[in-house]
This record gives structure tokens, sequence and C-alpha cells, in this order.
């Protein structure tokens, strides 16, 4: 493929375009046009007319679960982050085969509960009286009086935390089994611990991978329901309940697709970093 | 191969009979999972007990009028994309729903064609939320939010609002309710208590609409979210009941066909009570419809005839699923026996019923108090 470009001829662009378009097409019908209709709406009254009344809006009782939204999204996404790389960490460095092998069969388990299924579970286990607070009462790590509800912001980063660290791991730990163990052995040789190797020897040559699983998790937290609605609907909330909640009890497209932008907006940082370290370097080798 | 076309074609034929045989009557349901249950296992059956040939297909769109929104945007799409036959021949909508789809002419004025008809008697029945409904719909039910209260914890239960507050003071975080982004019984508790606090609860409930009433809102929600401060914010309805049941909260509100469904179901402490606030909590009913083009519009009003009928209420709504009727009780209580009948009202007197069950607020108002909330309380 390295000289694509000498050997194009009129027909074989004609070729191409006919391979790419039913992928094209979709795009653009299912995806682009949608988004397009989305934005003109947020920017039109329920008349029609122009008006930026529904960005007033969404600033006026929202702007909170903006903030909440984004703190939340990131700080999950950093813990994320640091999971991942002790989980990939002692994957690849652990000196006990056996804690390994559990290690390696458990993390990934999360990754098949769906997100409405995690919401469900961390409503009953982080309830005031839920299962959490039970085994640490009953365990006398904690008094009974001083149990508290969980199910706030919380709730929302443990369960997100959860969801996401499996994917992430997992797209770490191969990186890290990819590098050649002749770097780790010399380091090894040399004298430097394990903590040392993680972060100056596997961290650098992964760190793309780690960038890009990080990107995907966030804009996909970014974008979830089920959980904040199941955890905690109430205010403050995550912008994805207010946008369920300004169409179903207002039948108001107007406002939610101005917080749908917001939204985009967020994403979109995600998104510039992608782009940035990802693609331009040929994405994740 | 000879014999592999004749029985292929045989098959076809086969399937082409079935499909000419059966009818299928669409009944689209918003609300929670009971309402499709109550279709597919005990109506549906029913029904195609009665008319051989025809099945009943039951499909949920969710609970609270998001729900009832779903319909309304399918038949708006359908009216605006001019089908002739709609694919909906009975919907199960909520106030807000019926009006918009009324005021919207989606609906069919069946009501005066089915004998089940002439039963109802509430005013319901004709009105919706400030919206002349009368001659589009039959009420199914009716459901009422009420206060549920552990007795343990509750000696003497409040008995109007401000009791409530000072309940509250007295027990903080022991009163819980889920807001208006998590159900309606939340929704409904935040209406009551804008009733019961400076806005005039006649005005709200029977319009003409009058803006000058954003004031005493706002001001209600300043309370509120005075109030707010002592109380704990449940995840949803079924929240609610949950948080009760763990002995996390000691009173909240619900609705009490899903109270006594969970009791019932041995998914509730069975000591748990229910009591009204005065001047009163919402209720609403939901409403059998038949839209404008039902592809099986004749279907759907014998369909609607047998729902309504003082047996079928009696037997499915009254004592399977434990909702208020919604035809008049005489009719209903005449076939019951009276225990099943005093069950539905064991916590909640018939008396305390009329009285302290209010209708919900005009969609105006509504949405002005929703918004209220947000600006105000949720700030």
């Amino acid at each position: 493929m390295s000289s694509a470009a000498e050997q194009s001829s009129p027909r074989a662009t004609w070729a191409g375009m006919a391979l790419v378009s039913p992928a094209l097409l979709v795009i653009v019908v299912f995806f682009l046009g949608p988004l397009l209709a989305s934005v003109v709406s947020s920017f039109q009254t329920k008349a029609g007319a122009w008006t930026l009344a529904n960005f007033d809006k969404s600033f006026e009782l929202y702007s909170g679960d903006v903030w909440y939204t984004a703190v939340i999204v990131l700080v999950s996404t950093l813990v994320v982050g640091l999971m991942s790389v002790a989980i990939g960490g002692y994957l690849t460095l652990g000196t006990n085969p056996r804690a390994q092998g559990v290690l390696r069969w458990l993390y990934r388990w999360p990754l098949f509960i769906p997100f409405i299924v995690a919401g469900q579970v961390m409503r009953t286990f982080l309830a005031k009286n839920g299962l959490l607070n039970q085994l640490l009462i009953g365990s006398g790590i904690l008094e009974p009086l001083a149990a508290q509800s969980y199910l706030d912001w919380r709730g929302i980063v443990l369960a997100f935390v959860w969801k996401q660290t499996p994917f992430v791991a997992l797209m770490v730990a191969g990186a890290m089994a990819a590098i050649e163990s002749d770097h780790i052995e010399a380091a090894r040789n040399l004298g430097a611990g394990r903590l040392r190797i993680l972060f100056e020897i596997i961290i650098p040559q992964i760190r793309r991978t780690l960038m890009v699983g990080l990107v995907l998790s966030y804009v996909t937290m970014l974008s979830v329901l089920s959980v904040p609605m199941m955890i905690n609907p109430n205010s403050p909330t995550m912008m994805t309940v207010d946008v369920a909640y300004r169409i179903n009890a207002h039948g108001d497209y107007g406002v939610a697709n101005a917080l749908c932008l917001i939204s985009l907006l967020l994403a979109s940082v995600g998104a510039w970093f992608y782009l940035r370290h990802g693609v331009a370097r040929k994405g994740v080798q | 191969m000879k014999t592999l076309i004749k029985v292929v074609a045989f098959a076809l034929c086969a399937i082409a009979w079935g499909a000419q045989a059966q009818v299928t009557l669409n009944v689209v349901s918003a609300g929670d999972q009971n309402m499709v249950d109550y279709v597919t296992n005990y109506l549906g059956p029913k029904f195609e007990q009665l008319n051989p040939g025809v099945k009943v297909r039951a499909v949920g769109t969710g609970p609270g009028d998001s729900g009832s929104q779903k319909i309304y945007e399918k038949l708006s799409a359908q009216s605006k994309a001019n089908v002739k036959e709609w694919d909906i021949d009975v919907a199960v909508v909520h106030q807000r729903g019926a009006a918009t789809m009324v005021k919207e002419s989606l609906l069919s004025p069946y009501r005066n064609q089915v004998a089940a008809g002439k039963l109802t008697s509430r005013e319901t029945a004709t009105n919706a939320l400030g919206q002349n409904v009368d001659g589009y719909v039959i009420p199914m039910f009716h459901s009422q939010i009420a206060l549920a209260y552990v007795p343990d914890l509750v000696k003497t239960p409040p008995k109007t609002f401000s009791e409530l507050t000072a309940w509250t003071k007295a027990n903080p975080k022991q009163f819980g309710y889920n807001g208006v982004k998590g159900g309606m019984s939340g929704v409904g508790f935040v209406m009551g208590w804008v009733a019961a606090d400076g806005a005039n609860m006649e005005k709200l409930e029977k319009g003409p609409y009058d803006a000058s009433q954003k004031a005493p809102i706002d001001k209600a929600m300043a309370d509120l979210k005075e109030f707010n401060k002592n109380v704990v914010l449940t995840p949803g309805n079924a929240g609610t009941l949950d948080m009760l049941n763990r002995g996390e909260i000691a009173m909240g509100p619900v609705w009490v066909d899903m109270f006594y469904t969970w009791q019932a179901d041995g998914r509730l402490n069975p000591k748990i009570k229910l009591t009204l606030l005065s001047p009163g909590l919402p209720g609403q009913p939901m409403y059998y419809v038949v839209p404008k083009n039902a592809a099986h519009a004749e279907l759907a009003k014998k369909f609607i005839d047998l729902a309504a009928s003082p047996e079928v209420q009696a037997d499915g709504i009254v004592k399977q699923f434990n909702w208020y009727p919604g035809i008049d009780p005489q009719y209903v209580q005449a076939k019951l026996d009276p225990a099943s009948w005093n069950r539905l009202f064991t916590d909640i007197s018939p008396g305390d019923l009329s009285k302290y069950g209010r209708p919900f607020p005009l969609s105006e108002y509504f949405t002005d108090i929703l918004e209220a909330y947000e600006r105000v309380v949720s700030k």
C-alpha cells in the first residue's frame, strides 16, 4: 500500500468509492443527518424560529449538572487509568503465578455485564442498609449509626470504574505483553525495582494504547443513562438524565438537544486527544 | 426434490392460511411492567377465548408520562404521514398523553359506542388535566399516591403537610421521596406540596390557567427546598419502597397499587401502612383510548367493552392488580366478595379517598411546578 497514490487510476478510484459508499451512506443517513437535525433544533423554538432560549434554559437549570457530569467522568477516567495500569502491571511483572492467574481470570468479568445491570447491582450494594454496609458492620469495621448511603456521585463513579476498568485493562495488558521482554530484563539486570520498571520502561511504551482506552471510556461514560438513572436521578445528576427528563416529562426537544450539544462539546475534548495522539500516529500499535 | 417442494408448498399454504385466520389486535400500553402483564396474562387470554381467531399482542412503552409520549409520537407521525390504517388498535395512556392526543384529534370518540361507556362516573372520564376528553376515554383504573409509613417508627402518622414538616425536623433523613425526575410518586408529592403551601388548589385543578400563580408556586418551592434539607431523595418509585423495606427511611410517598402488589408478593414488610395527607395527594387514571384510524377499530371497541365491564373490573383490576376501579365503584363492588373489596380500603377509607385523593394540576401548572422545582429546589 506504500505506493497507493502512484497506482490509483480513475477506475480504481471509482471502484474504491463504490466500496466505501455503503458505509459512507450509513454514516450520512444515520449519523450525520440526525446530528445536524439535533444541532439545528437546539437553536429553534417549537414553532421553528431561531433562538438561543434553549441554551439559556440549559444553563439556568442545568449548569450544575454539566459540571457534575464533567467532574464525575474525569474522576472516573483517572481512576480507571490507575486501576488498569495496576492490573496490567501486575499481570506483566508479578512474581506469583497463581495470583496472576486468578487476577487474569477475574478482572474481565465486568466487561460482560451491561451498564444497567451494574447500576442495579450497585443500587442494592451501596444503599445505606445495603450489602456493603452490612458487611462492614458485621465485621466490626463500621458503627451501625455511622452507616451512610453511597448512592450519590460516589456510587456513579464506583459503577463506572467497575465497568470500564476491565475494558482499558484488557487493552493495556495486551500492549504490555507485547513489549519485548529484553527491555524489562535489561532494566532488571541493572537493578531497577518493579515500580521503576513499570513507570519508566513499560508505561512510556504503552501510553498511546492507554490513552486511546481512556478516551473511549471517557466518551462511553459521558453517554451512559442507565447508571445515573438507577443510582442518583435527583439533583445534581448527570446530563443524560436531564436530556431524558426534558423529552419524557416535557416533550421539549429544544432544550434536550441543547444539552446534547453541550455534552458533545465535552466529548469532543476526548476526540481531540484521540485524533492528536491516537490516529496521528497510526492508532494503537 | 419433488417431495421437498411439496412439503415447502404445503408449509407455505399452512402459514398463509394461519395468517388469514388470525387477526392481531395491538394493545399498546404506557406504564410500568404490571400494565403489560395485565394485558398479556389476564385480559388478552380472556379476550382471545371469547373471540376465536383473534390474537392480542401487548406492547409496553415504559413508565410515566414518557410512555404516553412515545405512543403520542407514533400516532402523530402516522397522522402526519397520512397513513390510512394506524397500527395501534387500543392504547392505554396517562392523562397528559390523552389530553394532547384529543387536542390534536388523534383519537376516536368511541365511548358512547360501547356498553361499558355508560358506567363511568368520576370527573376524570370527561376531564383530563383541564382538557375536555368527554367521549374519547374510558378509565381503566384509578391509582392514588399515598404516604407509606412504618408504624413501629411512626406512632402517629402526620395528617397534614405542616405536621409532616414538623415530623421531618424532629426525625431528619427519615422521610424519603423521589424528586421530580425519578417517577410520578415524587412528582405527585411535589404537586400536593404546592397545593398545601399557598397556591390556589381550586385554580390548579380546575383552571383557567393564570400565570399569576407562579409567585405562590415559587414560594412553595422555596419552602420545599428547606424541607428537603431534612429528607432523603430516593432513586425512583420502587426506590422509595425499597428504602422503606430496608428500614432506611420511615416514611415516603408511594403508589397505592404498587404498594399493595408488593405486599401481596411478599416483597414489602407487611407491617407498613398507608395514609393520606390533607389537603390531598394526587392520583390519576389510565385511559383506554382508540386511535382515530385504528386498523381494527371495531375489535378494539369490543376489547375495551370487555375490559371496562364490571366483572373484569372486579376480578382483574381490583382483586388481582389492586387498582381502584376505573368505572363507577358501585357496579364493581356488587361483583366482588366483601373481603377483596375491603382489602383495597384497609388503610385508606373510601371517605378519605374521595376527600384527599385529588387530581393532578392542569398541564400548564404542572409544567410551571416542575420547572419551578428545578429552578428553585434543585439549584
